[in-house]
């Protein structure tokens, strides 16, 4: 039977995942920005798996405004990164030491 | 009978969508992590329909994989990255990176199984009273008990929307623009010049 | 619902309306007129203020189903911000002009900024705090890459970025837990819970305040998630570093209080911890790194973490004269760094930033006025009395004793001295080296008497703190 706990580990297997991604990731911003699309899923299947187990909704409204507010964050996110290879012409992460200290 | 039916289902598509999450984190080429991104939110939204979370389902499908992975791939197109320099195999951080992830699983799946209270709710989610509809239970608090969080939902939106233009829209030189207003406003004078000349005559 | 039931409301309503008509007359207005943008931004701060002061309600109050709280801390917080972003408004309006920066978008999401931190000041559920949040972050993220064609500024805003998008899901991973074990997202109601359920306090509820203090540590700018800060400072221009470092200030602060103070006040012991070794860090390593730096901003960067430090030092106490305390040194905080950063942008000219520490040579020479303005922000933060920085780091040092911990109120004093070291290497080069620049700072007379006050306002509050501090007591209680 299939129950809460099984949502939860999968969302923790996620979550790890998109963290490691994160460290693997370090060359490519593109990469690193789907790596934190991944950290939301597992969040929202947090929030999804616990609302249906509490028999109420609050879970599920938080989740549809985390997809709005990460829709806007991609947005602007991507509009960084277009800014940033306008003025580099890489958006190559090992390049970005321009400032140290 | 159905309830053996509804674990298989979940032990593939949990399969499919941990291999989508490897595919999205290891794959160099980012065209290639975009669209195991979007085999991943599919994946989800069809675990989310087993557990009758059918309007974040279709939601996620729409937004995400409509909108915000179009974006991303869009983006990936114009950036026209090398994609050979992208290459290269792991970093050096990607042996700790998997570490810390054993570590994150290990500890999680203790925290769930072993010392939450959660090890009684394992036998099933609260059934659903006849007749439910997950979209009107979810419009029903929406509008009402977080209608001030929908309101700043709508100022990010609208946020989203300034801050996107002020980063990329820019003024190129050399452009050649039509300016309707100078077109219409233009008078008979300015344009036909009319020339008093005498007629030549043959001769 | 009626309309008079919004009342207490009305700040961000009229915040929003006013961010409509700048957005839609800024449309209108040509390049050459651009500076109506930011009388209008002004107009809007001013009615803010005004329907704050309009709007106070005599008691607590809760709004929208309780995800919206109005009570005397968020009005002395948001009045604060309005200040705070009034006054960055004031400071950058010349520097911009000069710099061909003068572009509506710079008020209009400073003001969306704020508006963010005015939703996160008056937060009362996890949903609304988070969204404040987003609106906050996703402006400030945009000010950095204000300026398109600087790579600088846009490598500060992308480090910026994916940090910060980092940390909002950590934070929000915390929340799932928080909501998963409590079943409720409102401060007061999840207080309550774990009040009549004590089982809940066990280790599915750690485990979501571990993942909610990480994510705030990173919003604060705290030791060890404190990568992004020197750089963004050091990136931005200089008005937007002015924004970024006074007003977010108070909505970090209001972000702390709101989680840990209302929601889980009863569960001191479990996040006390945590909080202590990320403020130690930030203490020790903000004022270690800060003595090496040359480029003055990235030297307010480290100090901004060392102040972290106290101001979570401040709340680990877990009790009201520690929550007072915290109210007090961000209130003051926030003073000191606004003058400093006017300061900076004050010698920036067309062309030229005074980035690095050496260009505060001579300043005695050029300008004594502001060289004592300078000095008065300088011995504040390193907290020389009868400068207020002096009662700041005072108040949090008896609270820490107060609760019993000798040993870091030494390792506060120890900090406090080494970190006077690059303060006063500052004032050393205003009056004692001389600079080879001499030009005349092009600052009109508004801007020049604001930053007087900002700075006479630090000796001031410095030699009356009575009337302050008692008022930060209060609205903590």
């Amino acid at each position: 039977m299939i129950g809460l706990n099984h949502y939860l580990t999968l969302s923790a297997i996620l979550f790890s995942l998109s963290v490691a991604g994160i460290f693997i990731n370090r060359r490519n911003l593109i990469l690193l920005l789907m790596c934190i699309e991944l950290m939301l899923l597992a969040v929202n299947f947090n929030f999804v798996a616990f609302s249906r187990a509490l028999g109420d909704e609050t879970g599920q409204v938080f989740v549809f405004f985390i997809l709005t507010v990460a829709a806007a964050e991609a947005a602007i996110g991507l509009a960084i990164l277009v800014v940033l290879f306008r003025n580099r012409g890489s958006i190559n992460v090992q390049e970005l030491d321009s400032m140290k200290g | 009978m159905a309830i053996l039916f509804q674990t298989i289902l979940f032990y593939c598509f949990a399969v499919f969508l941990i291999g989508a999450a490897l595919g999205v984190i290891l794959s160099r080429n980012p065209v290639h992590a975009v669209m195991f991104l979007v085999l991943a939110f599919f994946q989800s939204a069809v675990l989310w329909l087993l557990i009758e979370v059918e309007f974040l389902a279709l939601v996620l499908v729409l937004v995400y994989v409509g909108a915000v992975m179009v974006l991303f791939l869009f983006v990936v197109m114009m950036l026209d990255i090398d994609v050979e320099q992208v290459k290269g195999g792991l970093t050096r951080y990607a042996p700790l990176g998997f570490a810390i992830a054993a570590l994150m699983v290990f500890e999680l799946v203790q925290v769930i199984w072993v010392r939450g209270r959660f090890a009684s709710a394992a036998e099933g989610f609260v059934p659903l009273p006849e007749g439910y509809s997950n979209t009107e239970a979810l419009g029903a608090v929406l509008y009402t008990e977080h209608v001030y969080a929908f309101e700043i939902a709508a100022v990010i939106l609208l946020l989203a929307i300034v801050a996107a233009i002020t980063l990329t829209m820019r003024k190129r030189p050399g452009l050649k623009l039509q300016n309707i207003a100078q077109q219409v406003a233009v008078k008979r004078e300015d344009r036909v010049r009319l020339v008093k000349m005498e007629s030549e005559k043959p001769e | 619902m009626t309309f008079t039931d919004l009342m207490p409301a009305s700040p961000e309503i009229v915040l929003l309306l006013m961010i409509c008509v700048v957005l839609i007359s800024d449309v209108f207005i040509s390049d050459d007129k651009r500076i109506v943008t930011f009388w209008t931004s002004i107009a809007s701060l001013a009615l803010t203020a005004w329907s704050l002061f309009a709007s106070a309600p005599e008691a607590r109050t809760l709004l929208f189903d309780g995800s919206y709280v109005s009570d005397p801390l968020s009005q002395l917080l948001k009045l604060a911000a309005v200040g705070m972003v009034a006054l960055g408004f004031l400071y950058s309006r010349d520097y911009l002009k000069q710099n061909e920066l003068l572009r509506g978008e710079f008020f209009l999401l400073g003001l969306f900024g704020l508006l963010g931190i005015m939703i996160m000041i008056s937060a009362n559920s996890m949903l609304t705090m988070y969204l404040g949040l987003e609106t906050l972050s996703l402006s400030l993220y945009a000010l950095v890459a204000f300026e398109r064609n600087s790579a600088r500024a846009a490598e500060a805003a992308m480090k910026y970025f994916v940090l910060g998008a980092i940390a909002s899901g950590a934070l929000l991973y915390g929340i799932s837990w928080i909501y998963g074990v409590t079943g409720t997202l409102q401060f007061d109601q999840i207080a309550l819970v774990l009040e009549q359920n004590p089982a809940m306090n066990a280790l599915p509820l750690w485990f979501g305040i571990a993942f909610l203090i990480v994510g705030m540590a990173f919003k604060f700018g705290a030791v060890p998630f404190h990568m992004w800060l020197p750089d963004v400072y050091e990136g931005a221009r200089s008005p937007v570093t002015l924004y970024i470092a006074s007003a977010p200030k108070l909505a970090a602060l209001a972000l702390v209080l709101r989680f840990l103070m209302e929601g889980f006040g009863d569960l001191h012991e479990v996040w006390q911890g945590m909080i202590m070794v990320v403020a130690v860090l930030s203490l020790v390593i903000g004022n270690v790194v800060a003595i090496a730096q040359t480029n003055i901003k990235r030297m307010l960067g480290y100090s901004a973490i060392a102040h972290v430090g106290f101001i979570l030092l401040a709340i680990f106490t877990g009790t009201e004269q520690g929550y007072g305390a915290a109210v007090f040194y961000t209130l003051t905080y926030v003073i000191m760094a606004a003058g400093a950063f006017g300061m900076v942008i004050l010698l920036s000219r067309k062309g030229f930033e005074a980035e690095a520490i050496g260009d505060f040579k001579g300043l005695n020479a050029r300008s004594p006025w502001f060289a004592l303005m300078m000095l008065f922000f300088m011995f504040g933060m390193a907290g020389v009395p009868p400068w207020v920085g002096f009662f700041a780091k005072l108040n949090v040092i008896n609270a820490v004793l107060d609760a019993g911990f000798p040993g870091l109120a030494i390792l506060m004093v120890v900090a406090s001295v080494v970190g006077a070291y690059y303060y006063l290497r500052v004032i050393w080069y205003m009056y004692f080296e001389t600079g080879e620049d001499t030009s005349v700072f092009q600052a009109k007379l508004d801007t020049r008497a604001v930053l007087s006050v900002n700075g006479i306002a630090v000796l001031a509050l410095g030699i009356m703190p009575g009337w302050l501090l008692k008022l930060c007591i209060d609205v903590i209680q």
